[in-house]
């Protein structure tokens, strides 16, 4: 079994080498649907019959169409391109790649470039075997190199460099004028990156205080606190202690990139947090709801890099780090049925008038065909008390400030406008 | 264990691939045979060039109008000397017949590009005698002076700037760039821009000498090294 096995190894890489060896570099040369092929050799007579190519080509490749071979008289008679064609006869070797085999002389460079979609086919003896090359307009080196053994039969020596050579899927030749047009188009993926990119955009999203990877127990006091009797919490550093953490959230902004680099961007925010009364506190009785609106207003600045994906699609990445000011706006009733509210209704916590805070962030922008945008944006958003204020001596006595340290983590999707300058 | 592997990868690093390295030289794949006996040589009329001709005037004693001359041409037949010596058999391709072609780059390293005339692809070039050499050695460039850095001259970072120092005169120097060209299959064998230095107590015509033999024996030296396994 194990000699059988040993046997099948030795003969596949005996295959394996006699397959590399045929070929000794594939650059993938189109090939064309109706091509045009032109035989060239250096000795005195083709080794392939024209016609007998062309039936060979078309049996082995369903999709060659109706190609014409013929002999290229046009580069044999011609001193420059023969001198190249005896030397790449006594140079092709398997050992060399295509850097080795470049064109040198300046006029047959030329005539390469100018072949347009016709295939230049080289064949030369070379002792018992045949050299092939395959030539086109896009390099001065071959784009094929490697050998056939020599056969008498034309028809199976056709077939097999049909088989070797001219396998693969082929493409539909253009006309000329698709050709100019294609050459006069200006390149898709050629673009210089606008001065200036501006963008409008809407968001909607979702926040909590819980920021994703990190332990829970972190935020459990916090966000399993209710309030007591209008005021009372386990402690009130954040404010997520007083009102609900997980909310939907909406998202307004506007922004610019300088270079595709560096931006700002102005942003807006707003949030409905319920407050977290505890149910089984009777003195809720006479209340109907109680509410804070959360109003943020911010500048970021932006770090930005460009991917030109596709002609109609550009994606921005995007690190945003910004300040902010948050503004809790209560709106708390009472039942209709309640004349006066209770003394703890009066002296019910109060948030402070003003919020600074930070935001650190990434965002991508998918924006379609340079105008249509969709936003996708997470990061981390803090508010806090105001940090300029001057420490006292009386600091330490003093009651902590509510809401000191409230952080929550974001996640948006936003459409946007974009528009460069 | 990682962090000694890690070390060792930075130190590595440090004196191989990261600090800036040429290749001076390059062997085409299927160079496999050095001459032996049998060389011809080409280049030499042309390739030598003397910098600091006033300052070698004033040393070797020489009228300075004329140092460029006299010196290149001793130089050139020194080399000739020195390279027959080592090759018994050596003919000569006339200058005339190499500079015919148009003058193209070659490139060693990703900065490093020699210029040259090389025949065309196809045509086999013939000794002044009329015999067709198997091998030629071009000599693109011979420069001579003093503390010459070859980073200086074909580096292409660094050939357009301006160099501020003062010329220095502690060695006395060479550079010079060379083709082993296969004119049987008209292909370069072995390309290579070699710099040598030399102290300099009291310069004499027998240094210029002993400067041109070290010079012909680094490009035989090369010549054997070069050879791919």
């Amino acid at each position: 079994m194990k000699r059988a096995m040993a046997f099948i190894l030795a003969l596949l890489a005996l295959a394996a080498t006699s397959l590399a060896k045929d070929v000794y570099f594939n650059k993938h040369p189109v090939l064309w649907e109706n091509a045009d092929i032109l035989i060239w050799t250096p000795d005195a007579q083709s080794p392939v019959d024209p016609r007998e190519l062309c039936l060979s080509l078309k049996r082995n490749n369903s999709g060659a169409g109706e190609p014409k071979c013929r002999l290229f008289g046009e580069w044999e008679r011609d001193s420059v391109a023969m001198h190249y064609a005896r030397w790449l006869q006594k140079n092709m070797d398997p050992a060399l790649d295509e850097e080795y085999l470049h064109i040198r002389h300046p006029a047959l460079m030329a005539k390469v470039q100018s072949l347009e979609d016709n295939i230049v086919l080289y064949l030369a003896e070379s002792g018992d075997n045949i050299n092939v090359a395959i030539f086109d307009e896009t390099s001065t080196n071959p784009k094929v190199a490697g050998s056939i053994a020599k056969n008498a039969d034309k028809v199976a020596l056709a077939d097999k460099i049909a088989s070797t050579f001219f396998s693969g899927k082929t493409k539909r030749r253009l006309s000329k004028e698709e050709r100019q047009k294609l050459q006069d188009e200006p390149d898709d993926l050629y673009q210089e990156v606008p001065k200036f990119r501006a963008w409008a955009g809407v968001a909607f999203g979702y926040s909590q205080a819980h920021i994703p990877l990190t332990p829970y127990t972190w935020y459990k006091s916090h966000v399993e606190s209710e309030v007591r009797n209008y005021r009372i919490t386990k402690d009130s550093v954040s404010l997520w202690n007083f009102i609900d953490d997980s909310d939907p959230l909406l998202n307004a902004y506007l922004g610019g990139i300088w270079y595709g680099f560096i931006g700002l961007e102005l942003q807006y925010r707003f949030a409905k947090h319920r407050v977290k009364t505890d149910d089984d506190d009777p003195v809720y009785d006479e209340l109907d709801h109680w509410d804070f609106y959360q109003h943020e207003i911010g500048l970021n600045a932006l770090f930005s890099r460009t991917y030109n994906i596709k002609s109609w699609l550009d994606i921005s990445l995007l690190l945003i780090l910004g300040f902010q000011y948050s503004f809790f706006v209560e709106d708390i009733a009472l039942n209709d049925d309640v004349k006066e509210p209770s003394r703890a209704y009066k002296v019910r916590i109060r948030f402070e008038e003003a919020y600074k805070g930070g935001v650190i962030g990434g965002a991508a922008q998918f924006v379609f065909k340079k105008h249509y945008g969709i936003g996708i944006r997470t990061g981390i958003s803090t508010r806090g008390r105001d940090m300029y204020v001057d420490p006292t001596p009386e600091a330490a006595a003093a009651p902590t400030i509510i809401g000191g340290s409230t952080i929550d983590w974001f996640v948006g999707l936003g459409l946007e406008y974009h528009w460069s300058l | 264990m990682f962090r000694k592997l890690a070390t060792l990868c930075i130190a590595v690093c440090a004196l191989v691939g990261c600090g800036p390295s040429y290749h001076w030289s390059k062997s085409h794949p299927l160079y496999k045979q050095p001459p032996y006996s049998a060389l011809s040589i080409s280049g030499t009329q042309n390739a030598f060039v003397l910098t600091r001709s006033k300052w070698f005037a004033k040393k070797l004693e020489i009228a300075p109008e004329s140092a460029q001359v006299q010196v290149t041409s001793f130089c050139e037949r020194a080399f000739l000397d020195e390279m027959r010596r080592a090759y018994p058999a050596l003919k000569d391709v006339p200058d005339a017949t190499i500079n015919a072609y148009p003058e193209e780059s070659q490139k060693l390293d990703d900065r490093i590009f020699i210029k040259g005339h090389f025949p065309e692809q196809g045509i086999a070039v013939k000794n002044a005698d009329g015999s067709t050499p198997a091998l030629v050695l071009i000599i693109h460039e011979f420069i001579i002076g003093t503390d010459l850095k070859r980073e200086l001259y074909y580096d292409y970072d660094l050939i357009h700037k301006e160099n501020e120092e003062k010329p220095t005169s502690k060695n006395l120097s060479a550079i010079f760039s060379y083709t082993l060209w296969d004119n049987e299959r008209q292909r370069p064998l072995f390309s290579a821009v070699e710099e040598i230095q030399q102290p300099i107590v009291k310069l004499s015509m027998d240094d210029m000498k002993s400067l041109i033999a070290t010079a012909a024996r680094k490009i035989r030296i090369s010549l054997y090294e070069g050879v791919q396994k």
